[in-house]
């Protein structure tokens, strides 16, 4: 049970390279916040910072109100799972769990009652004698959790837990984190380049990229009003489509030669136009507001079904979400029309959001779903 | 591989047969000149069956002082046995915390103290003798055990493997340890010295043999019967002059002399296969 404020977090190595560049993130009492970014934005850099496994350059880190820039890893009062689980290969599943507590002078009966009821808590009772080598991944991955539950931390810290799993145990295994953290209630940071996971653990997600954090949101709010192009090419699956377009009168013209009616104020003549891949519809005729394109391939998924188009002028394929399994095929000629409402607007230079006080684009605003 | 061919069933086990009586014989030649008498070892040829002294020369090397040494086997044995535990415990001691230091902690020089023990690996024993013994005499450790040990005690080649098996434990042990509390000496208990056992074993048996066959450092510092090893023993009983060799003495010594190695090697053997089948993953 705690809070977490960072303040200008930054992180500079002794060869002169930062890795952050002053993070700043408050973090209330209970909640899962999950980091995301591609490899190198430093979202495992700033984790370790939270941990205490590496040294904070500038800016403050308190816990609870408390200031831990200086403290040990064991004085902070956090746990961690570690990727790769970092169990103690030559200590049984008990032992690894109650390190810990030893540690920390708990007498053994204590120890083992605390064991034992984590090890109920997460279905471990059977396996406490076995050694890690003696687990599958996925109680290997159990028994790292178990060692940061036994321990009642302030803190949860998760760096990549699931990448070493398989894609069916991993889902289980995200389901199974969630619930028990809701359970324990305990504050928890996330770190993950899987933007599913992401999506589907995340109270708020924070998403990084090159040392800052680009924005700061629940899933939701950054899937329907992404503040930067980066942030709604990374969140979203597959990711968003973005076209060249100009402005002619109120209208948004594509190279193409297609208009489309959009609401949104904007003032600069040549934009960059995002287009989520569920957000364009097959049409059977071709009109000014479609879209022609020709099919360089098709992946049905059963539920759906995606497209990957080529649009003339356009350098990037783009991928179309159909419903249902579609009758097309790679090299036919295939209409899309973009959903007008649910069109982003990004700076071409900047790549930030244009419309930022513009609300009645998103029919589901991050508000009202919270609500 | 295996092959389904009686023929080289019969040839590889007539290699292994004849490999083994090289092998075997001498031993087997020490042990029956050992249950002669002196007289009929120098009437006949080398005899290949046991004499009628039974384990009477055992007993009597043993017990009683032995000539030209000046003292019992019991006694060079003990010194024999002091001396290579102490080298062995001592060189495993030292490596192990010079390869800790090396590896998990930062420290100005760091590098340089390494490449400075490993240096050491290039000068034997035999090239800086003279130094050593100088400095050996001087602080007084001629006939003495912590003379027999100090100047052996460390060693490059252990804190070398030390080093490369450190550096194979994954760096998230250490953070774990260290979130879960532990320190320095903590970890270095709980985490790495039980991941290390297979290595400690391994090398053992190893140091021991390397203290227990040591003959010419034992030969310059000890000129008393008291600390003289049993290796040292077996030339001196050799080298006489005037007298005849004494070679059923001789031959129970040597066997005698076997026989704490081969005690070290069958019973760490056991903990070494346990540990490789027990602390790896």
């Amino acid at each position: 049970m705690a809070t977490l404020s960072l303040d200008a977090l930054r992180k500079t190595y002794p060869n002169g390279f930062t890795a952050l560049h002053g993070i700043d993130l408050a973090i209330d009492d209970g909640e899962l916040i999950v980091v995301v970014g591609p490899s190198g934005c430093g979202k495992s850099t700033l984790l370790r910072m939270l941990a205490g496994l590496e040294s904070i350059s500038d800016g403050e880190l308190a816990i609870d109100g408390r200031r831990v820039n200086d403290l040990e890893p064991a004085e902070r009062d956090i746990a961690m799972v570690f990727q790769n689980y970092a169990l103690y290969p030559h200590m049984s599943v008990a032992d690894n769990m109650g390190y810990a507590l030893k540690n920390r002078g708990v007498p053994k009966a204590e120890r083992r009652r605390k064991v034992e009821e984590t090890a109920r808590l997460i279905g471990l009772e059977d396996l406490l004698d076995r050694r890690p080598r003696q687990l599958s991944g996925g109680q290997r991955q159990r028994v790292a959790m178990g060692r940061a539950i036994v321990r009642e931390p302030k803190v949860f810290l998760f760096d990549e837990p699931l990448s070493n799993l398989d894609a069916k145990l991993r889902v289980q295994m995200r389901i199974e984190i969630r619930r028990l953290q809701k359970r324990l209630g305990v504050t928890a940071v996330y770190v993950t380049h899987d933007q599913v996971e992401a999506m589907t653990l995340a109270d708020r997600l924070v998403v990084m990229n090159g040392g800052h954090i680009e924005q700061v949101g629940t899933p939701m709010h950054l899937y329907e009003r992404p503040a930067s192009r980066f942030v709604a090419g990374f969140i979203g699956s597959p990711a968003m489509n973005f076209l060249d377009a100009r402005r002619a009168d109120g209208d948004l013209a594509l190279p193409c030669g297609t208009r489309i009616a959009t609401s949104h104020e904007v003032h600069n003549d040549a934009v960059c136009l995002g287009i989520r891949p569920e957000h364009l519809s097959r049409v059977s005729e071709a009109d000014d507001t479609t879209l022609t394109t020709r099919v360089e391939l098709v992946e049905p998924l059963g539920a759906d079904t995606l497209a990957h188009v080529r649009l003339d002028g356009q350098e990037e394929p783009l991928v179309a979400r159909l419903d249902g399994v579609q009758p097309v095929a790679e090299g036919d000629t295939l209409y899309l029309r973009p959903d007008a409402s649910r069109l982003h607007l990004f700076d071409l230079d900047t790549g930030r959001r244009l419309d930022d006080k513009d609300i009645h684009s998103c029919p589901s605003s991050p508000s009202s779903r919270l609500a | 591989m295996r092959y389904r061919r009686p023929g080289l069933d019969i040839a590889s086990h007539a290699v292994l047969i004849l490999a083994l009586l090289a092998f075997c014989l001498p031993v087997w030649l020490a042990f029956t000149a050992a249950t002669h008498d002196q007289a009929s070892l120098y009437t006949s040829t080398a005899p290949l069956w046991f004499g009628d002294q039974g384990l009477g020369n055992f007993r009597s090397v043993l017990s009683e002082p032995v000539a030209r040494l000046g003292t019992d086997v019991t006694r060079l044995l003990l010194n024999s046995t002091v001396m290579a535990l102490g080298i062995a415990c001592g060189k495993i001691i030292i490596a192990i915390l010079a390869a800790y230091a090396i590896v998990f902690f930062r420290f100005p020089l760091r590098r340089l103290c390494f490449w400075l023990i490993f240096i050491t690996l290039m000068l034997p024993v035999e090239v800086r003798i003279m130094p050593t013994y100088k400095i050996a005499a001087d602080l007084n450790l001629l006939n003495s055990y912590a003379g027999l040990i100090l100047p052996l005690i460390a060693s490059a080649t252990a804190t070398f493997l030390f080093r490369q098996f450190y550096l194979t434990v994954p760096p998230e042990l250490l953070e774990a340890a260290r979130v879960d509390g532990a320190g320095p000496w903590r970890f270095l208990k709980d985490i790495l010295l039980p991941l290390s056992k297979t290595n400690i074993a391994a090398l053992f048996v190893i140091m021991f043999l390397y203290g227990w066959n040591q003959y010419l450092w034992p030969l310059l510092i000890t000129t008393e019967s008291d600390y003289m090893t049993i290796v040292v023993s077996l030339k001196r009983l050799l080298s006489s002059a005037d007298n005849l060799v004494p070679w059923q003495a001789v031959m129970a010594t040597a066997l005698l002399a076997m026989l704490p190695p081969v005690a070290v090697i069958v019973l760490m053997q056991r903990y070494f296969v346990k540990g490789l089948v027990d602390a790896e993953k």
